[in-house]
């Protein structure tokens, strides 16, 4: 499987797919043979997104880095027990997932203590939108960082894996460890929780 | 079935609905009853209002990783490759 094409470069269809995925493969087993070389190959290629979504889950860029080290530490570990029934990639964010929520678990759900940046929170705008609309936009965006880093560890990683990130509710559930049922359920507390924490008239005022 | 069974059912549903995962059936009933509830048809709005605002957070394009990123990996790796099984 390949990720998902948002935030992310889209793979090459076809030919190209077919290259990149025996490239993969042939890294993937000498990485499992103990060929660091390979494994920092094979994982360099995902390191981007990674940090991102750490960064999305926990909101610090020092921490996310942090983190981020200790994942490639734990994919190095355990890659010789990695037997290919999910794909490489959703292996590696499902560590990052549990390392992300083992870091949010020690913080005992404090928000985080950096907020998510400014480029994070860039809603779609049309050169249009006059002085008044941009500033309601800007209300959200602070309302929805805010609101999004106060969910419980497991609800944030759902909207975050399902609506930022952009991933089908099946690759979702399978980065989450949890059947899909348990990820909709998550899902929907989740935005439910959010669509309470800002209320119907600022989010219809700015998106309906 | 009610005017407040509906209302119950249907709030119940607003996210599955926006997210596709009612049943034709299921989404006819919302749809019906939502035209004439104006406390649903609110929050089918802002819950489509919420998902195009948090897709739109998606602005980290262009972020990178650390290069410290497999720092520590490498001192691990001294101490041995890790054991081959059966991939």
């Amino acid at each position: 499987m390949t990720p998902s094409p948002r935030g992310g470069s889209p793979p090459d269809p076809g030919a190209a797919d077919a290259a990149a995925a025996a490239t993969e493969a042939s890294l993937l087993a000498r990485a499992q043979a103990g060929d660091i070389d390979a494994f920092e190959q094979l994982s360099g290629a995902y390191a981007d997104r990674l940090f991102m979504l750490l960064l999305r889950l926990l909101g610090d860029p020092d921490e996310a880095g942090e983190v981020a080290q200790e994942v490639m530490l734990r994919a190095w570990r355990a890659i010789s027990r990695f037997q290919g029934r999910s794909s490489y990639f959703t292996w590696l964010y499902r560590i990052a997932v549990n390392e992300a929520n083992r870091a949010l678990a020690k913080r005992e759900r404090q928000p985080p203590s950096v907020p998510l940046g400014p480029r994070e929170l860039d809603l779609p705008t049309s050169p249009g939108d006059d002085p008044a609309r941009q500033a309601e936009n800007n209300e959200l965006r602070r309302a929805l960082a805010a609101a999004l880093a106060m969910l419980p560890p497991p609800l944030r990683t759902a909207i975050v894996l399902r609506d930022v990130e952009g991933f089908s509710t099946q690759q979702a559930a399978e980065i989450a460890g949890v059947s899909q049922a348990a990820f909709k359920s998550r899902l929907h507390q989740a935005r439910l929780q959010v669509r309470a924490a800002i209320g119907d008239d600022a989010l219809t005022a700015v998106g309906g | 079935m009610g005017y407040a069974d509906d209302h119950q059912w249907s709030q119940r549903h607003l996210s599955h609905y926006v997210e596709g995962d009612l049943s034709h059936r299921a989404r006819r009933r919302l749809d019906r009853h939502a035209r004439d509830c104006a406390d649903c048809g609110r929050g089918l709005r802002a819950l489509r209002a919420l998902v195009y605002a948090v897709q739109g957070l998606d602005g980290l394009a262009g972020v990178r990783a650390p290069a410290t990123i497999f720092d520590r990996v490498r001192p691990a790796a001294t101490g041995g490759p890790p054991a081959p099984q059966n991939a």
